[in-house]
């Protein structure tokens, strides 16, 4: 019994590119999550969703240049992600609306503009491949790239993490202080495109964003202080990321959708068992109190 | 008198609009350090428009703010604070974010940080709930935490917007006695009331906003509703005796 679940785990780890998408998956669970995190308490995890599409016309431009590279994919969705954030941001501070009307607008134009490209220059396989992930495709040009760009987001967010805690806490104190305001917000959008090109990578532009959300919403549940939340969304992360890209191993499922099904079902376990606001908590409380006032 | 008081903060003929509408002209004027200053005037007079005039939020028509305040130690408490009651943070986090404006991004607290830290919610009586999340304040705590966090940053510069609204009046107390404190030392204080027995105990100078103008005058004036603006004043404090025209 022992020996078979040992090799359920192990086994896929015999082929080189089983070890590269591990290794991918967790470079992007490392950052994901804690970017995630800073969305849903920014109030725009919706936006972070939107951006994920929004990389596409880049990615799809490479790949009309350069043919299916990973690594020039990953460059155009990143100058995509930047130019789409730059688009938004100079909307909203023009017309005086809010960003994400901006980006709801930007990004379903930037998504049907990505899969004409694709779909004129490629074939419906190539266009699956970007829009559903290849993480099993990553070779070791690619997976540089994705080690550096995790390092890149890593080593931002510890510059600028207390800045966007206290951006998503009260912008009001940060604006006052003037000189981080903007800078906070354009280098933390910068982020999480980088972490989206990433995540295309393993997840594809539809579901990129899903290791960032979902970890992120299910740690609401099971932790009231910050510290803990990060902790708990990157832990359930590095778990769903690879046990997501075992199950898909073993039982011929695509990658990209099997992890982010499983992050799904940790959301799920999170809402029903979570200690802070979960359904059994707030189903018990009301029961504990009523047994209490009996005893009383 | 004037020489005698040194002021921070001065309004050279300023001219503030929101939406292209001017809402306050010809505002000239000082507020003294280390005094409390009462702005008041009736719905729509101008007062948040004022404030943000002088925090930099609003950039003037005409005239200027001139501040000698650094922006590290200006300290502002809206109405209505955009703050996140669910976010995971604590009472004794949410003081220690004071130290952040002058402190930096990347250097750790030390001893003498959370010391002065727990100095400060003791002075504010929140010792107990320091380990305890924003969102299960009452209003008063929260806003004794968020007076917490403008101590840490040594706030030389502290505006508040109605800061006693919807608060219990064990905390008006504690939050008035702070404070006069924080005026002793030196800090500008500007406060937006509505009740006129707060005025009375708290305020050192009034503002009076009207007719997009803005007069300084004194307690007692309007007390005693002497000054030329005092009508205006005690209507928009709903003093009785007093008739809208």
């Amino acid at each position: 019994m022992l020996d078979a679940m040992l090799w359920w785990f192990t086994a896929p780890l015999e082929y080189t590119f089983m070890r590269r998408a591990v290794v991918a998956c967790l470079a992007l669970s490392l950052t994901a999550p804690v970017l995630g995190v800073l969305l849903t308490l920014r109030g725009m995890s919706l936006m972070g969703e939107a951006l994920s599409h929004a990389i596409l016309p880049g990615v799809a431009v490479a790949f009309m240049l350069a043919g299916f590279s990973l690594p020039a994919m990953m460059l155009g969705g990143v100058a995509a992600g930047f130019v789409t954030v730059a688009v938004a941001g100079g909307v909203t501070q023009f017309s005086g609306l809010k960003e994400d009307a901006a980006m709801a607008s930007l990004f379903l134009v930037a998504m049907a503009g990505g899969v004409l490209i694709v779909t004129r220059s490629g074939n419906a396989l190539d266009l699956g491949h970007v829009l559903f992930g290849t993480v099993l495709g990553v070779d070791n040009a690619t997976l540089l790239l994705v080690a550096l760009a995790g390092s890149l987001i890593l080593a931002g967010l510890a510059i600028a993490f207390r800045a966007l805690v206290m951006e998503a806490l009260d912008p009001l104190f940060l604006s006052l202080q003037g000189r981080h305001a903007g800078w906070t917000h354009a280098l933390f959008m910068m982020l999480v495109v980088l972490n989206l090109v990433v995540g295309f990578q393993t997840l594809g532009t539809l579901m990129a964003a899903g290791l960032m959300l979902l970890p992120a919403a299910a740690a609401r549940y099971w932790s009231q202080r910050l510290e803990g939340m990060l902790a708990i969304a990157v832990g359930l992360s590095l778990v769903t990321s690879v046990m997501g890209l075992l199950v898909s191993y073993h039982a011929e499922l695509p990658t990209g959708p099997s992890i982010v099904l499983l992050a799904g079902l940790g959301y799920g376990v999170s809402i029903v068992m979570g200690p802070c606001r979960g359904l059994l908590v707030r189903y018990r409380r009301p029961l504990r109190q009523e047994a209490m006032r009996e005893r009383g | 008198m004037e020489a005698q008081h040194a002021s921070r903060l001065r309004l050279h003929d300023l001219q503030l609009a929101q939406a292209n509408r001017t809402v306050l002209e010809h505002v000239e004027g000082r507020f003294r350090d280390g005094a409390i200053t009462a702005l008041v005037g009736a719905n729509g007079a101008g007062k948040s428009t004022l404030i943000q005039g002088i925090m930099g939020m609003l950039r003037p028509v005409r005239g200027r703010v001139e501040c000698s305040v650094p922006k590290e130690r200006r300290a502002w408490l809206p109405q209505q604070l955009a703050l996140d009651l669910t976010f995971p943070m604590s009472v004794e986090e949410l003081v220690m974010t004071g130290c952040w404006p002058s402190h930096g991004a990347l250097t750790g607290y030390c001893a003498r940080h959370y010391r002065r830290g727990r100095e400060v919610m003791a002075r504010l009586g929140i010792s107990h709930l320091a380990h305890r999340p924003l969102g299960e304040l009452s209003g008063g705590q929260r806003q004794r935490a968020l007076i917490g966090r403008t101590l840490m940053q040594e706030a030389e510069l502290l505006l508040l917007d109605e800061p006693f609204a919807n608060v219990d009046v064990e905390t008006v107390d504690v939050l008035m006695t702070v404070l006069r404190d924080m005026a002793a030392t030196g800090v500008t204080i500007i406060v937006v009331l509505h009740d006129m027995e707060q005025l009375s105990r708290l305020a050192d100078e009034v503002v009076v906003l009207n007719s997009g103008h803005a007069e300084w005058t004194s307690v007692e004036s309007i007390a005693r509703g002497q000054a030329s603006v005092a009508g205006t004043a005690r209507l928009s404090l709903g003093i009785p005796g007093v008739r809208a025209c």
